[in-house]
């Protein structure tokens, strides 16, 4: 699998194919994508970039925590989901505010854009944890 | 002060700030336990300020908090949870102190001090709860902290035994408590306490119900479980392993006292009827004779301790029980006294256990004995205490024990014959036994000759800081006992009152003259001398017992059933989950075929669908391909074909999902199918290549069958429901159609339905994928240790 053309593309593909899962997360809420897809995504071409180049040979540059990813999406999501009750809201309640930008038009922001974030962490991180430990294991 | 504020911020102020017990250790090092006992001085303070108010009527307060569920954070601090909370808080400060010199300064300080504080905040919550279902979230956290501390020592197996004994025994009492309330609930349609027990009518509709008993004995299995009453009295002698100051504190003057509480809190709706003596006074009774004469056999000091606790709160349980049929009042009221002075004489004996332990490094009371000229301060603190627990006068324990006869004459003149003389001889039994191990206590420690052997060359006084806390619960033994009015006035009469729900005023004299009650006292000490004397006799009479009826014991029920649990689930377990992922589809895939049968026989007399061939040319090959793809993967002889033709499946579904204009769900698709081939593949490269699995042809057929089956039922379903047959209902998903723009601000509905309308579902399926890593993470590790 690891010939000289699957490396280039895979070179190729990996900073494309990481903006492609960061626009389908934040463009999620209203065209097709969100946080699983944008994970999935990040998680299936970083999967493909192991493969290709080794567990081993990948980890002596680039080696996050992953347990530390979907540690730390959870607990965005789950504050998400309390941060409307300061505010006397119901649990859950999700907030929309539209801020005009010259010449662009309306940027939405949404709360349950920020839970979408928590859920696009915990996909990546616990998806990439069971991958490399599977891969790993002898 | 407002009064919601103090009793809030007394009930809450420990949970705060142990948690920040870790980051203070490091600066005060094992000064620790100075801060703990100011913190539980501050919360007696707080409580303090709010004994005047109570004198007049209950104080009531609440916050909103379960609005749909009726349930609020409502306080309730009448004379009751009042006293508790100063017997919590008071004796809190005396044993946080006293541990600072008894733990080591090389033990675990912050977990042995926050659960301390944990266990006095979840205490004080529950005797301030004026909402059962506060009551018994409180209550079952006084368990779970009891736990922690009873297995303190994680590394001793008498520890983990004793704690995980107190757990499965109060926790489940608690359960059953919660059953009691909820049927209590039933009949009065509320969880609030206040509010049935200042309801007459109320209370009338209670005793008359049909559920009545129900409710009565659900609760009351709860008490008698917390407090070691009747067969659940086994975890307490073994919840002894705990830290001596954790057993003064918790298994002596407060958590078990719990069961009392919640009694003498139900007393106005369930007292007065015959069902209420039988039960409380009944187990009360017995548990006293049963316990007070089991404590004879005890040779660890503690232990004897643990047995007279159990009798002693017998004694008060058998008290509360009098109200049906006597003058009311008069059992309660001796009750509530002699709840306060056992605090005092039991919590003082068990820091002497915990001193002389300490000293002589032993419990063993046949290895103990003369240590009176060498720890003389210890003997006569150690002597007040026990000789008020046996009740001799001018202690306390003299006083509350000549009420407790008094109550019981009332009672047996109540009765009638033969009961006259039944109830009070009784009540004289309990108190003979009392008297023998109290003085064998004193006797077995401190008098009569030093052991040639096996204590430390010298023993001596313990320091000031392990003294002074016992001589100051000696100190209210004396006072209380002398002057009785000081602690009546103020916490005995109106927590009396508020049992009975009607002021009461007690006359406690030392001296009242030559009474029936006096020479009953007179006959314990005399009866008292003289089983003392065949003390070891008796000792020997129940080992011998044990010896040859092992069976005929509470302890070998209980350790038969939690032993055999493994067994017995084990074999649940591997009928349930037999291993083989084969299994669990033969089930899921039956499951399956038996429920489509429903509407299948249903439908099949309507209409026969029709089968419609009406398809593009590029989607029939697609169908084509689909179908190889499926077929290889079924027959293809190697794990790594077998992979990659399922793949190529999932691929050419989502190549379907383009056609019928679905992008998110062709994009999911795509992305998933190949994670989970590269995940597969990763997973095969570990064993071995092809199927050895021999299929004998009947399986092999059974196995077809089942296939086919769900597939042609599959099919069938979907033409009937393609052709309208089966009857349409209004679809989910206008809704999320049209509000999910106005609503959630969103076009994609599937995001938002994802992230804001089910955003509740999202967190859980989240919240388990991350579980699964987890999983796999330990499945892998453990594996990797266990080769």
């Amino acid at each position: 699998m690891t010939t000289v053309i699957t490396k280039m593309i895979t070179r190729i593909c990996l900073p494309l194919a990481i903006l492609f899962s960061i626009s389908l997360l934040l463009a999620g809420h209203n065209t097709p994508g969100g946080g699983f897809i944008g994970g999935v995504m990040f998680v299936a071409v970083v999967a493909l970039t192991y493969v290709v180049y080794g567990i081993k040979e990948i980890k002596k540059s680039f080696n996050p925590d992953w347990g530390n990813w979907f540690g730390f999406g959870l607990t965005i999501s789950a504050l998400t989901a309390f941060s409307a009750l300061p505010f006397g809201h119901n649990f859950f309640r999700s907030a929309v505010e539209f801020i005009p930008i010259p010449f662009v038009g309306n940027l939405g922001l949404v709360s349950a854009g920020l839970f979408d974030i928590g859920v696009y962490f915990v996909v990546i991180g616990s998806l990439l944890s069971i991958f490399q430990m599977v891969g790993e294991d002898k | 002060m407002d009064p919601f504020i103090s009793i809030t911020s007394a009930v809450f102020l420990p949970f705060v700030l142990a948690a920040v017990v870790p980051a203070l250790e490091k600066l005060l090092k094992h000064r620790i336990g100075w801060f703990a006992s100011l913190i539980a001085f501050i919360s007696f303070l707080l409580i303090a300020s709010i004994i005047p108010l109570v004198h007049s009527d209950p104080f009531q307060a609440s916050v909103e908090w379960l609005p749909s569920m009726g349930v609020d954070f409502s306080i309730y601090a009448d004379g009751l949870s009042v006293l508790f909370g100063i017997i919590i808080t008071g004796i809190g400060v005396i044993i946080m102190s006293y541990s600072t010199a008894y733990m080591g300064h090389k033990e675990d300080l912050p977990r042995y001090y926050q659960w301390l504080l944990l266990f006095m905040g979840s205490m004080l919550g529950m005797v301030f709860s004026a909402n059962t279902i506060m009551l018994f979230i409180f209550w079952e956290l006084t368990s779970i902290t009891s736990f922690m501390l009873i297995g303190y020592w994680r590394n001793k197996p008498e520890s983990v035994y004793g704690a995980t004994k107190s757990l499965l025994v109060t926790a489940t009492g608690g359960l059953f408590m919660l059953a009691g309330f909820i049927v209590l609930r039933a009949i009065t349609g509320t969880f609030d306490i206040p509010t049935i027990l200042q309801n007459e009518a109320l209370i009338q509709a209670v005793q008359s119900h049909k559920l009545f008993l129900a409710a009565l004995v659900l609760i009351f299995i709860g008490a008698a479980s917390k407090s070691a009453q009747g067969p659940f009295y086994i975890w307490l002698p073994n919840a002894m392993e705990a830290p001596t100051p954790v057993s003064a504190f918790l298994h002596s003057a407060t958590m078990v006292k719990a069961g009392i509480y919640l009694v003498a809190r139900v007393h106005p709706i369930f007292s007065g009827t015959e069902a209420w003596f039988v039960l409380v006074s009944g187990t009360g009774i017995i548990t006293m004779l049963v316990a007070g004469f089991l404590a004879f056999r005890q040779t660890d000091i503690k232990a004897i301790l643990a047995y007279s606790t159990i009798s002693q709160l017998a004694y008060i349980m058998t008290m509360f029980g009098y109200t049906t049929y006597q003058e009311p009042g008069m059992g309660v009221a001796a009750a509530t006294f002699h709840l306060l002075n056992h605090a005092t004489f039991k919590a003082c004996l068990f820091l002497v256990a915990g001193i002389v332990a300490h000293e002589a490094a032993t419990r063993d009371i046949t290895r103990l004995g003369g240590l009176r000229h060498e720890m003389p301060i210890t003997f006569i603190i150690a002597t007040i205490g026990a000789l008020s627990m046996a009740g001799l006068p001018p202690l306390n324990g003299f006083l509350s024990k000549e009420m407790f006869y008094e109550s019981s004459i009332e009672m047996g003149h109540a009765l009638g014959s033969p009961f006259t003389f039944i109830i009070p001889a009784l009540a004289v039994a309990g108190g003979v036994f009392t008297f023998a191990y109290s003085i064998k206590f004193i006797a077995g420690i401190f008098l009569g000759k030093r052991p040639a052997k096996g204590l430390p060359p010298h023993i001596h006084d313990p320091s000031f800081v392990m003294i002074v806390p016992a001589a100051f619960l000696a100190g209210f033994i004396i006072l209380f006992g002398l002057v009785p009015s000081l602690a009546v006035q103020s916490l005995v009469e109106p927590a009396a009152s508020s049992i009975m729900m009607e002021p009461q005023h007690l006359h406690i004299q030392l001296w009242h003259g030559v009474t029936t009650s006096l020479v009953m006292t007179l006959v314990t000490f005399l009866l008292g001398a003289l089983v003392y004397a065949k003390y070891d006799s008796l000792a020997e009479l129940q080992n011998g017992f044990n010896r040859k009826y092992p069976m005929i014991s509470v302890n070998y029920i209980y350790d038969g059933l939690v032993n055999n649990a493994k067994s017995t689930l084990k074999g649940f377990a591997s009928f349930m989950q037999p291993g083989p992922v084969k299994n669990y589809m033969l089930a899921l895939l039956g499951l399956m075929i038996l429920l489509f049968a429903i509407p299948f026989f249903k439908l099949a007399g309507n209409s026969i669908p029709s089968l419609n061939f009406d398809v593009e040319p590029y989607e029939a090959l697609v169908f084509i391909f689909m179908i190889i793809a499926a077929v290889g993967a079924a027959v293809l002889p190697k794990y790594l074909q077998a992979v990659i033709s399922l793949s190529a499946l999932g691929y050419l579904v989502s190549l379907f999902f383009i056609y019928l204009s679905a992008p998110d769900l062709a994009l999911t698709q795509v992305l998933v199918e190949t994670l989970s081939t590269i995940i597969l593949l990763l997973a095969i490269v570990k064993i071995p290549q092809t199927f050895k699995e021999h299929i004998s042809p009947s399986v092999f057929i059974r196995d077809a069958l089942i296939s086919v089956a769900v597939a042609s039922m599959v099919l069938i379903l979907l033409l009937y429901a393609n052709q309208g047959i089966i009857p349409p209902f209004e679809s989910l998903s206008y809704y999320f159609i049209e509000k999910s723009w106005p609503l959630a601000g969103g076009h994609n509905i599937v995001n938002v339905i994802i992230v804001d309308f089910r955003g509740y579902d999202t967190l859980g399926e989240i919240s388990v994928m991350c579980l699964a890593a987890l999983g796999v993470y330990n499945i892998i590790r453990s594996r990797g240790e266990s080769q």
